[in-house]
């Protein structure tokens, strides 16, 4: 028994790059030979869906992007997911951006949808109204007066002057928000300046880090559901029968996990060997 | 064509800090923050500051080349792009109470002046000040009472399960109960954490100790989920239709850390002989 154990704790000393290694064709070897595992939705991204479902044709929906290039993997399926859902079903998406790389992330996303999956017209089924610094500032703007705040959207094209504007002047003539968010400003600022005062419905896309912050607010119903992360997109992929670049990614995704899993087993193993063996000498 | 290429010497080179620090990784990160500050600043004044703060004091709409203000803007059109003739039309009325959060981001600026970095105060307590009352009120109603409407539920309402594992349950709704409220106690220190408070409060620690757990989980999901981001492109990059981009440049880059290694090694035993 003892052997093992030496044979364990010599393990346990590796070089941590080979650790970095393994964690590495963990991940790489499902995006060549994926596995095809099942994906359930869970409840929070049923009422995601759900909430989208529930809206009447020719809703005004909100949808703001706050995230960038480095949350781009997270984020960006779940927003052409959501896109796509929401053009099926015949909505009107206003796009605002709380973080400046949002507008790029916005511009990508509508491009692949609005344009060329569903050949929609600018200004009159989508417009970008683009980003604006101040944080919850720019949230806290657009409730009481959309108008005074964008002028313009992100083309130069002045608001006035775009036929999809017509009767929008705040957060309260939208029907429902959708913020997909990778961090600060983001779901939390929409949830407290403007869905909590206004009443409007609000769902989100976050990533993972973020869940923890944001579930106790899908649970009191401030916020009605939550795309949590890439599997959170694989799963929203699943519900409107259009796989993409989320679903694409679990397998990679739950190998990775279970070889994380096992590393924090073995680590564990090692450490009560160690304990062990200290208390006996 | 070049656009790929430089991504994927980007992505390799952040990566090639797994093996160790070297020039690859210094030269992303260098340009990494570069590009993010002058994309940042960039976007800000053109979003922003040129036309809602320039738009409200020189709008097109009240342009009068006659008035000395419009004179002094005039002087301004040096810089075409920024102050265009005829004023800036981007729909705004003039509206000169802008010149004041204008002084104050000027005075913020100062703050490089040893002599008038005092002035950088009254920006700095401005934006301090309106940020704590904007927050104080969104986190009362949100985060406190939206919370603790949220937590006061039935907890034996008869239109639930007993126990579900991915849905509401009488079960589940006992953990919230006995998690918030030892989770409070915890968190209660004024009061010895002895006998059955102790007791309980400790309880409070495996519920924040689970909670913690699950915040690592999603952390690592995060992680990975950015990883398989970067492989997928580095996959697509490695394409015929990028020149095999991702190949090459791994190539390249492990000959020249290879290399690197080898000589240092030698230099090092070279060293090491002469001592």
């Amino acid at each position: 028994m003892d052997k093992i154990f030496d044979y364990i704790l010599k393990a346990g000393a590796i070089d941590r790059r080979w650790i970095f290694l393994i964690i590495g064709l963990a991940v790489l070897l499902p995006l060549f030979f994926p596995l095809g595992l099942p994906i359930r939705a869970t409840l929070a991204t049923q009422k995601v869906y759900d909430a989208v479902e529930s809206l009447e044709e020719n809703s005004k929906v909100l949808f703001s992007f706050e995230y960038g290039p480095s949350t781009k993997p997270e984020i960006h399926p779940m927003a052409i997911g959501v896109l796509k859902h929401l053009f099926t079903n015949g909505h009107k998406v206003y796009v605002t951006c709380l973080w400046p790389d949002g507008q790029f992330m916005a511009d990508e996303a509508l491009a692949e949808v609005a344009e060329e999956e569903f050949n929609l017209t600018y200004g009159e089924d989508y417009v970008i109204l683009g980003f604006r610094p101040g944080n919850e500032a720019v949230v806290k703007g657009m409730v009481s007066n959309i108008r005074k705040l964008y002028t313009t959207d992100a083309r130069g094209t002045l608001v006035d002057e775009i036929p999809l504007m017509n009767n929008i002047n705040k957060v309260a003539d939208f029907d429902f928000i959708f913020s997909a968010s990778a961090g600060y400003p983001g779901t939390t600022e929409w949830v407290q300046y403007a869905s909590d005062p206004t009443g409007v419905p609000l769902s989100t896309g976050t990533t993972s880090i973020m869940v923890n912050d944001i579930m106790p607010m899908v649970n009191s119903d401030q916020v009605q559901g939550i795309l949590a992360g890439m599997p959170g997109a694989a799963e929203y992929e699943a519900l409107i029968g259009s796989p993409g670049i989320g679903t694409s990614g679990m397998d990679a995704q739950s190998i990775a996990h279970l070889v994380i899993v096992l590393f924090i087993v073995f680590g564990n193993i090692t450490y009560f060997i160690e304990l062990q063996r200290s208390k006996k000498y | 064509m070049i656009g790929p290429w430089i991504a994927a010497f980007l992505t390799l080179a952040i990566f090639s800090y797994l093996y160790k620090d070297n020039p690859f990784y210094k030269v992303a990160e260098h340009l990494f923050v570069g590009i993010s500050t002058g994309y940042w600043t960039s976007m800000f004044f053109w979003t922003q500051i040129q036309p809602n703060l320039f738009g409200r004091l020189w709008p097109a709409s009240e342009y009068n080349p006659d008035t000395l203000w419009y004179k002094f803007y005039n002087v301004l059109g040096i810089f075409n792009s920024v102050f265009p003739d005829g004023g800036i039309n981007k729909g705004h009325h003039m509206e000169l109470l802008y010149l004041l959060p204008f002084a104050l981001g000027v005075m913020m600026l100062l703050s490089v002046s040893a002599k008038l970095s005092w002035m950088a105060r009254w920006g700095i307590a401005y934006t301090v000040g309106m940020a704590a009352g904007l927050r104080a009120y969104g986190f009362l109603n949100s985060n406190v009472l939206g919370q603790i409407k949220g937590s006061a539920f039935q907890i034996f309402n008869s239109d639930l399960p007993f126990f579900a594992l991915a849905s509401e349950s009488i079960f589940n709704n006992f953990i919230i109960l006995i998690g918030t409220i030892t989770g409070l106690m915890y968190f209660y220190f004024s009061r010895e954490h002895t006998g059955n408070f102790g007791k309980l409060s400790k309880l409070g620690i495996y519920f924040l100790m689970i909670s913690f757990g699950a915040s690592f989980g999603f952390a690592v999901m995060g992680r990975i989920s950015l990883l398989i981001g970067r492989f997928v492109d580095l996959i697509t990059y490695s394409g015929s239709a990028y020149n095999h981009a991702t190949l090459w440049l791994l190539l390249a880059m492990i000959l020249l850390l290879g290399y690197s290694a080898f000589s240092d090694k030698n230099t090092s035993e070279n060293k090491s002989t002469l001592d």
